[in-house]
């Protein structure tokens, strides 16, 4: 008998992806010269690394059953506290009071949808308005502040051509693989995510479970907002009005979570897919840039690429 | 949360009239907190023992109130509608590039579109079983997007009789909203509570297994509910419209928080089922008369946003908390 070589269902989903990767790459490759060149694909990284952070910690939280609208706007206050801090000189500890601040953010999230059992929606979107208006008040809305030649030299450096934070988004991407695969920590999530009563019949303590993603969210989000900070030097956040600050790269985060095949009900999915769709994101958005369609353009392709994606993967699981 | 709690008849003729007027008080709490806020402001400044202020707090309530009823339907429905800002940005869009051509057929095309809108959104929901949350977070995406493409700055044109009709002051008193206010409490209210429509509402909210079972076409109603969201929403878009004398691709993106605000504050239930439009347009008129204090102590617009999020998480928080302790209690 010939044995059939069986893969499991996530990984032929994961190998889907990597497919349409490399369809979207070939496309836009023989659509622009250049496209395809060490360079470019570099610079895509470089990019797209401070969304795939975000995108990374918003998998951990939409696998717990979760969802972050305010990661955005925690990573917008870390870069703006950061550059503040950075004028005394000094890397380390401005570094360090960002990243505790994003997670302290992280924690009142956590507390409020796990214990006083808020809505997540409803209490990340106070939470991302609430944000807006801190960031105005104590900064003022940017261009104060400049990063350290040290933040900066990490943040634009590169190791044969290949930059270094996107390294620590490869690095980050890994280790929470290995997390969630094999740890208790890691299975504790996704059984959270999938079956909270569950969980709780037996003896997991889910809402200890959930105000630490939120805090992991908030702290991967505080570093994605150290990373910026070190590339853009003095950083402007960018404001739609009423919309809050960075309500756009939260969106965006969601949609490279979806597309990467996460559930959004929780419990299945994981980090590398949504690494991948991170990637599609991008191709399709620097595709659209070459085009010459501009900012409105991406975001209403965001919204497309989600339900149609959310439709296809509905239809695939249900034959 | 009168429509929960129905009180057996042999107790109805042993409550006295002081435990009636209490029960009242406890149903219409947010007027109390209302009338509070109005009687200490006018206590505390002679600014708002002046009628002015009221008819500006009246004209600053009534998108809210729209937008809220929109929420208020689609929450019952035990869904969210993260789209009423957008629909609303769309309205004062279209409006501000249509209206040079007329405005009656301008006003018919915006409800047009609203109705699209929300008949996806409702189609996405029902029939590909996609998350309410997702679906209208794309729509409010897609919209937001389109808004920016319609009217990439604000500016356009808004007819001077159309903001003379619907800012209509006799005296002081801004007449056209006050009605538009009495409306919607009619409209909200007849349609939740007496139509068939609404009552189908609350059922598939409250238990949308039992209200399939009991012969409720459930797909058809919530489809039906994102359009009306879809519809008070434009409504309130277009009264914007009037109000900003423009058009604005982001008008309406604030309403979205206070839309939450508004219907948990008036105590409808996020698990669905629980709640009327009572509570939510008296919350809006107690958002609009905070927004009007705020202003007045002069505390600037960011601050305003860090209060906005901190009553939108408390109110949810406490409408949350109380309803549990009243399960408890059952």
């Amino acid at each position: 008998m010939i044995s059939r070589i069986k893969l499991e269902s996530s990984t032929k989903q994961f190998l889907a992806l990597a497919l349409a990767l490399t369809v979207i790459m070939v496309v836009a490759g023989l659509a622009t010269p250049g496209f395809l060149t060490y360079q470019h694909l570099t610079m895509v990284l470089y990019c797209n690394t401070m969304l795939g952070l975000l995108s990374l910690a918003q998998t951990l939280v939409i696998l717990s059953g979760g969802l972050d609208l305010s990661i955005g706007s925690i990573y917008w206050i870390s870069t703006m506290t950061g550059a503040l801090l950075m004028l005394d000189g000094g890397t380390l500890l401005p570094a360090l009071i960002c990243l505790l601040i994003g997670a302290g953010i992280g924690f009142i999230n956590g507390i409020a949808i796990a214990k006083a059992k808020i809505p997540h929606v409803v209490m990340t979107l106070a939470m991302l308005i609430s944000l807006t208006g801190v960031l105005y008040v104590t900064t003022g809305g940017g261009g104060h502040g400049r990063a350290t030649e040290e933040l900066i030299a990490f943040s634009t450096g590169r190791v044969l051509g290949f930059p270094y934070i996107s390294i620590v988004w490869i690095a980050l991407t890994i280790i929470f693989f290995l997390v969630l695969k094999y740890t208790p920590f890691g299975w504790r999530i996704r059984a959270v995510g999938s079956n909270p009563v569950a969980c709780r019949f037996s003896g997991i303590k889910v809402e200890r479970i959930q105000i630490l993603v939120y805090m992991l969210s908030g702290l991967l989000a505080a570093t994605a907002g150290l990373l910026y900070l070190g590339w853009a030097r003095t950083p402007y956040p960018t404001f739609q009005s009423g919309a809050g600050v960075g309500a756009d790269v939260a969106l965006k985060s969601i949609a490279a979570v979806i597309i990467g095949g996460t559930l959004f009900s929780g419990g299945r999915g994981g980090v590398e897919r949504t690494f991948l769709g991170v990637l599609i994101l991008a191709c399709l958005y620097s595709i659209l840039l070459m085009a010459g369609l501009g900012d409105e353009w991406q975001i209403m392709l965001s919204g497309i690429i989600i339900i149609s994606v959310v439709v296809i993967y509905g239809r695939a699981r249900s034959t | 949360m009168a429509e929960t709690t129905p009180i057996p008849r042999a107790q109805r003729k042993t409550i006295s009239w002081l435990q009636k007027l209490w029960m009242a008080l406890q149903t219409h709490y947010v007027y109390v907190i209302l009338v509070l806020i109005w009687i200490i402001s006018a206590i505390a400044s002679p600014y708002f023992r002046m009628v002015p202020t009221y008819s500006n707090i009246l004209t600053s309530a009534v998108p809210i109130a729209l937008i809220g009823l929109a929420q208020t339907v689609v929450v019952i429905s035990r869904g969210f509608d993260l789209s009423v800002g957008a629909v609303a940005s769309m309205a004062t869009a279209v409006a501000s590039v249509a209206m040079v051509k007329g405005i009656i057929p301008s006003i018919i095309l915006v409800l047009i579109i609203a109705v699209a809108i929300g008949a996806i959104n409702g189609l996405g929901v029902t029939k590909l079983g996609i998350n309410p949350f997702i679906m209208t977070l794309c729509m409010m995406f897609f919209l937001s997007g389109l808004n920016l493409l319609i009217r990439p700055s604000p500016g356009g044109y808004i007819p001077d009789n159309y903001k003379e009709v619907l800012l209509f002051q006799v005296g002081d008193f801004p007449l056209t909203a006050f009605l538009i206010l009495v409306c919607t409490a009619i409209v909200g209210s007849i349609l939740l509570q007496r139509r068939r429509l609404g009552r189908e509402i609350y059922a598939v909210g409250g238990a949308p297994e039992r209200a399939r079972m009991s012969g409720i076409n459930v797909d058809q109603t919530l489809i039906k509910t994102y359009i009306i969201s879809a519809i008070a929403s434009a409504l309130g878009g277009l009264f914007i419209a009037a109000r900003i004398g423009s058009g604005n691709a982001e008008a309406g993106a604030p309403y979205l928080f206070d839309s939450f605000t508004t219907v948990f504050m008036g105590g409808t239930l996020v698990t669905g089922g629980v709640g009327g439009y009572g509570g939510t347009l008296g919350a809006a008129l107690i958002i609009s008369s905070l927004g009007r204090i705020l202003q007045f102590l002069g505390i600037n617009i960011w601050n305003q946003f860090i209060a906005k999020g901190a009553l939108l998480a408390s109110v949810a928080g406490l409408q949350i908390y109380f309803a549990r302790k009243g399960r408890q209690v059952e």
